[in-house]
């Protein structure tokens, strides 16, 4: 039972932060990001070159490779999305063309093999009598963290105000002053660098491989579908929704049939409530 | 309505003409084998050019037809051993169903609910496939399918004939009054619905169409490599049809067609550089998005006729 | 003879912005009736929700004795009760017969065997005969109202509301499109509801109005009693000057 609870948590809490960043860069900028699961995967491999090739410590490589994939974010929406944001068929292709580029380019420099990224946190931590991995309780910790930053960002400083009025009305926010193409840059850069820290903190337990961020790319959407396009609660609500329905269909029934639950919860929503759950708000 | 001009059949009629006979001059199996693979790729491109060209719905899960065809073909003829002749209507069916399953709730919304739900759906079919390996045979998929036809030159003609009856049926489509609803709804639903008319049901109707094709091209595809494996689910297949039309042209269906038999055969004669093939279709698409939004085969065409027409 | 459209306490909120209120009308067969307010009275407002393109928050509307206020624009328009906007949304890239080819593929105009010659015979109904290859970017404003009056006759309507057709026009091309209204009404057999925000057009035109101020119905009769009544004029004196002022 507690199994359960710790294990959905984590899985919840490394969902949000990907869908989080999908969610908030398609509200602000229109921006329907189908790379956002190379940002996952750069991260991780990012944190594989500074640790196992470069020997940087961890602590330092771990933030220094949110960095390096927060500013590959930055570039890519400055000098590939921005002079395409006339047609949003236009930028769906070439985010998708990023995310082709970066999973060759990972498979062509490191091949298809697994690659190992040492853990943060090495020890056990026994709870009520049920071994959870530190690394998983890490990103659990991690998650909530930078979530909660994310909402106080948004909330109570003057750049998150203002993000909130792009997102809200782009053409009434550059009336008033707000540098929109600078708050682009900006979202994109928390995007990425949430779904590069996701990335980082899976690296461990997760198989590092060039084609690891496509399904939890796929989970992010099927979240956002879910949660409704743009809403940051909604999609948080339905990381919960879609982490514990997933750890308790592994736990009753198999591992093999989790897929399905992000599928049927898809279905299920676009069936009964196609504007998501935000509609409920 | 936009007609079809003499030099269009005049140009097709040639293209045809040569897709037939370089087989049979060049004589060679290889050559016929990659040819089949081009003319199939063909099906696929104008199939998808079809809805999603002509509405401006994108579809990034097309693989998600072309895999439930050539599934269907999987199972009918080697798992149930049935004639192979029912895999082709069959294919059809059970990927017009998936169809209505997928379009039926996403095509309703605003917003790009459906290019979601398409791509999501496709990738979650291929992780299926591997997970219920029992029954689809996982990563190997099923083979030992039997061929529609024993020479492979027949089987050539015979899927060169299906792309030329699927362009022209969905060229004639596109330029019918069908077509002219379809591009209205492109341009701007709200005023589709003050015209009164349905556009859900056009929406889903041309997804249909266009799934069937797709499927169809799909129990081609299966007829021909004997086999079905989870990589026919794969994004890559959708982005690499995607491309395709991108490179023909949006919307005008002949140009998805040969842009795919000609960056078909392209692939393969860079078949040597193996892993970097992707990124020449990674940069062709980003070439174009940049320098010829138009596409490249059918404004070369518009452009190489217009004192003829 | 029951009423054609029958419009019940129809009201619209956004957010904290009550755009109608609570407004209620009917029209019968055959009237020529316009609705009269200043800019923000909630005119177009009401039209989106008559025309299904806006859920009312409360109210209900009957068109031929149908519930009409759960419909989708689509089935309103094929049920009888077409529109057009005050923004004109011509379909960008196509050429003028192309716009109007559209509308015949409605289900009301399946009668119309000949979806071209009908077109072509709506077209020159408003004025715009024989330029059916010329593409719409081109068109100057009053060539495209006509076009989307055009495009909701080939829906073969029995109710035709209008928003602001004159708005932006000269002086000698409202006076001909309004004689193309007035014939159409004559001709055509239809009923008109057509929505303007100047006191002069109207006269001539139509034989009721209802005043609208603030999204309420402040006044309805005869276009004589209108220009007298007082909460009108104080609406609009009012507005006026407003108008004037911030202009
Ligand atoms: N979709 C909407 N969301 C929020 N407010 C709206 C919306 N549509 C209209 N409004 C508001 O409702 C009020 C009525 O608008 P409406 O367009 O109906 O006025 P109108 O009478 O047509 O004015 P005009 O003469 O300028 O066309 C206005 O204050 C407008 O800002
Ligand atoms: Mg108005």
């Amino acid at each position: 039972m507690l199994q359960i609870l710790i294990y959905g948590a984590v899985s919840s809490a490394i969902y949000a932060m990907l869908a989080v960043g999908f969610t908030l860069i398609f509200g602000v900028a229109r921006i329907l990001n189908l790379a956002h699961g190379s940002f996952y995967a750069l991260g991780a491999y990012s944190a594989y070159v500074l640790t196992s090739v470069l020997n940087v410590p961890l602590l330092i490589a771990a933030p220094l490779a949110v960095l390096i994939v927060a500013g590959f974010g930055v570039l890519m929406e400055r000098y590939l999305v921005r002079p395409l944001r006339a047609s949003q068929l236009a930028v769906l292709m070439i985010t998708l063309a990023v995310s082709l580029a970066v999973e060759q380019a990972l498979f062509i420099t490191f091949g298809s093999e697994y690659r190992n990224v040492p853990s943060f946190v090495a020890d056990k931590l026994t709870i009520g009598g049920v071994d959870i991995g530190g690394q998983r309780l890490l990103a659990l910790v991690m998650g909530v963290l930078v979530l909660l930053l994310l909402w106080l960002f948004i909330q109570r400083t003057r750049l998150g105000a203002a993000i909130l009025a792009v997102s809200q009305d782009p053409e009434a926010a550059q009336y008033m002053g707000i540098p929109t193409n600078r708050i682009f840059s900006i979202v994109m850069a928390i995007s990425a660098g949430t779904a590069a820290l996701a990335g980082i903190l899976v690296s461990p337990f997760l198989t590092v491989q060039p084609t690891m961020g496509l399904l939890p790319m796929v989970k992010a959407f099927a979240i956002v579908i879910v949660g409704g396009l743009g809403s940051i609660p909604g999609s948080i609500i339905a990381s919960l929704i879609l982490g514990y329905s997933e750890t308790i269909v592994a736990y009753l029934i198999s591992t093999s049939w989790t897929e399905l639950v992000s599928l049927v919860a898809v279905v299920v929503t676009l069936m009964i409530r196609p504007a998501g759950i935000r509609a409920a708000f | 309505m936009r007609q079809l001009s003499l030099i269009d059949i005049a140009g097709g009629l040639v293209v045809i003409a040569i897709l037939a006979l370089a087989p049979v001059l060049i004589s060679s199996n290889y050559l016929t084998g990659v040819l089949t693979v081009c003319v199939i790729y063909g099906i696929w491109a104008a199939s998808w050019d079809f809805m999603s060209g002509l509405t401006g719905r994108e579809n990034f899960g097309h693989s998600l037809f072309i895999g439930t065809g050539a599934y269907t073909a999987g199972f009918l003829s080697s798992i149930w051993t049935a004639n192979p002749w029912y895999s082709l209507p069959l294919g059809v069916v059970v990927a017009v169903a998936f169809s209505i399953l997928v379009g039926f709730p996403t095509l309703r919304l605003r917003g790009p609910y459906f290019a979601l739900a398409m791509l999501s759906t496709s990738a979650i079919l291929q992780r299926l496939c591997l997970i219920f390996w029992e029954y689809t045979g996982g990563e190997e998929g099923i083979y030992g399918l039997d061929p529609l036809m024993k020479t492979p030159l027949y089987y050539y003609w015979f899927a060169l004939g299906i792309l030329a009856v699927t362009v022209i049926v969905l060229t004639l489509l596109a330029r019918s009054h069908w077509g002219l609803l379809l591009r209205a709804i492109r341009g701007d639903e709200a005023t589709c619905q003050a015209a009164g008319i349905n556009v859900t049901f056009y929406k889903i109707v041309s997804l249909m169409i266009s799934a069937g094709f797709a499927g169809l091209g799909g129990a081609l595809y299966a007829h021909y490599q004997l086999q079905v494996s989870p990589p026919l689910f794969s994004v890559v297949v959708s982005i690499t049809v995607i491309i395709m039309v991108y490179v023909g042209g949006i919307g005008s269906i002949y140009g998805a067609a040969v842009a795919a038999i000609l960056l078909t055969l392209l692939t393969e004669m860079l078949r040597g550089f193996g892993e970097y093939r992707l990124w020449i279709y990674t940069l062709t698409l980003m070439m174009i998005l940049f320098f010829l939004p138009n596409g490249l085969i059918a404004p070369l065409w518009r452009r190489m006729t217009e004192r003829l027409r | 003879m029951s009423d054609l459209l029958e419009v019940n306490g129809v009201t619209k909120r956004f957010g904290g912005l009550t755009a109608v209120k609570n407004a209620s009308f009917t029209l019968k067969k055959g009237d020529f009736t316009g609705i009269l307010g200043p800019n923000g009275a909630g005119k177009t407002t009401l039209f989106n929700i008559l025309t299904g393109f806006m859920p009312p928050t409360a109210g209900s509307i009957h068109f031929n004795g149908e519930l009409v206020r759960d419909l989708a624009p689509y089935q309103v328009v094929n049920r009888g009760m077409a529109r057009t906007f005050q923004l004109t949304r011509p379909f960008i890239g196509m050429n003028l017969l192309e716009n109007v080819l559209v509308a015949c593929m409605s289900p009301r105009a399946s009668q119309d065997k000949d979806k071209e010659a009908r077109a072509r015979h709506l077209l020159a109904q408003v004025g715009l005969g024989g330029r059916d290859k010329e593409p719409v970017e081109t068109l100057p404003y009053g060539d495209l109202r006509r076009l989307e009056i055009a495009r909701a006759l080939a829906t073969r309507p029995d109710l035709l509301l209008l928003d602001e057709p004159f708005a932006g026009l000269g002086s000698s091309e409202i006076e001909q499109l309004a004689q193309l209204i007035r014939r159409l009404h004559r001709e055509e057999n239809l009923t008109i509801l057509l929505i303007e925000h100047k006191l002069r057009e109207f006269m001539a035109l139509v034989s009721r109005v209802i005043a609208m101020n603030f999204g309420e119905i402040i006044a309805v009769g005869p276009p004589d009693e209108i220009v007298k009544n007082e909460k009108v004029i104080e609406a609009y004196i009012g507005k006026t000057e407003d108008s004037y002022a911030s202009a």
